[in-house]
């Protein structure tokens, strides 16, 4: 005589991978289609910010950037990573609006502020001092990155702030590899000058 | 301190080493020299608390509901590019039969001067919109960036 048989153990069934997730939505799959949307879109929103500063603006190309993106899905190599590709149009998108603002000076073209930023403590017992010292950082930094030209900031963003390899940023930017580094080490040290002269500008207002 | 390094080591190499985008053998070029020149140390330094703070900002993102309203389609798009293209025709052959009219002698005063009007207005906001495109082109910060 045999003993109750035991329940089957669950077996975990993986999450589909981003290629078999492009190619769902390729066939037209809703399901894949809603998910790649919600994952690409807040991608596309958060480069397009970093890159232009304005969230309003940044939101109208990221929805272009969308549109654009599922136009041309069905030619996408599914073998290949999403987010260069996805990244490289948002770029496209970012470059071709400052053509049109130089051309149509109707357009808001104030300075960015730091409303995009968000400031949320990180760990549950969060010096408040520490936490008042990061966020200015953040904010002087962002600040700066706003006044770099863009060959330097879209270059630095898409290391420092999207974290893409050397390889990756070589493809959303169709330029060499070499040139990612020469490029990407001239817009850190840009940066950091931009940095120091609001630093001593400040200082200067405050001890005066 | 000196703004470069002593020994005009190329810089570069340190962005390259702190992202660990090196080679092995450039790799270990550029930790030899790391241990000898203060002045790379200090620029890796310095780029390592610029990471740390770029890499812990954080964004507002819209929420979904922003996104819903939006359109999520090209439809727009087409419908847009197909409007234009049909009212540039329409304005061509509408400026041609004007103009022919004209020629053949049979308008009025006051068709003259509407035809003319027209297009006088129409060339000089052509115009005006071309001599900005030429504007831009020239002093556009993106026309040395690589396509």
């Amino acid at each position: 005589m045999t003993g109750p048989r035991s329940a089957p153990v669950p077996v975990a069934v993986p999450p589909p991978s981003e290629a078999q997730t492009v190619i769902l939505a390729q066939q037209g799959e809703a399901d894949a289609l809603d998910k790649l949307a919600r994952s690409c879109r807040q991608q596309a929103y958060v480069f397009a910010l970093q890159l232009i500063g304005h969230p309003d603006d940044a939101l109208d190309v990221a929805q272009d950037a969308m549109v654009r993106f599922f136009r041309s899905l069905e030619r996408f190599d599914p073998s290949r990573p999403v987010r260069p590709w996805l990244l490289r149009i948002v770029r496209n998108l970012v470059r071709d609006r400052a053509r049109r603002l130089r051309v149509r000076r109707t357009e808001s073209l104030e300075p960015a502020n730091d409303d995009a930023l968000r400031f949320e403590p990180r760990d549950d017992a969060p010096d408040p001092e520490a936490q008042a010292t990061r966020r200015e950082q953040q904010a002087l930094v962002w600040k700066c990155l706003q006044e770099l030209n863009p060959r330097y900031r879209e270059v630095l963003v898409l290391r420092d702030y999207q974290d893409l390899s050397y390889a990756d940023i070589a493809t959303t930017l169709k330029i060499p590899r070499g040139t990612v580094m020469s490029r990407l080490h001239r817009a850190r040290r840009l940066l950091q000058e931009e940095v120091r002269k609001h630093r001593s500008g400040t200082g200067e207002a405050r001890d005066g | 301190m000196a703004n470069h390094c002593p020994a005009r080591f190329d810089e570069t190499m340190i962005s390259g080493h702190f992202d660990g985008e090196l080679t092995q053998a450039t790799e270990q070029k550029v930790r030899v020299h790391l241990e000898d020149c203060e002045y790379c140390r200090t620029v890796l330094g310095e780029l390592r608390t610029l990471r740390e703070t770029t890499m812990s900002t954080e964004f507002h993102t819209p929420a979904d509901s922003q996104w819903d309203e939006r359109p999520q389609t090209g439809l727009s798009l087409v419908a847009r590019g197909t409007g234009w293209i049909i009212a540039i025709v329409w304005a061509v052959f509408f400026a041609g039969y004007a103009l022919w009219q004209l020629w053949q002698g049979s308008a009025d005063l006051l068709e003259r001067i509407l035809v003319f009007g027209g297009l006088s207005a129409l060339a000089l906001l052509f115009t005006s919109v071309l001599l900005d495109r030429l504007r831009a082109a020239r002093t556009d910060p993106y026309r040395e960036v690589e396509k």
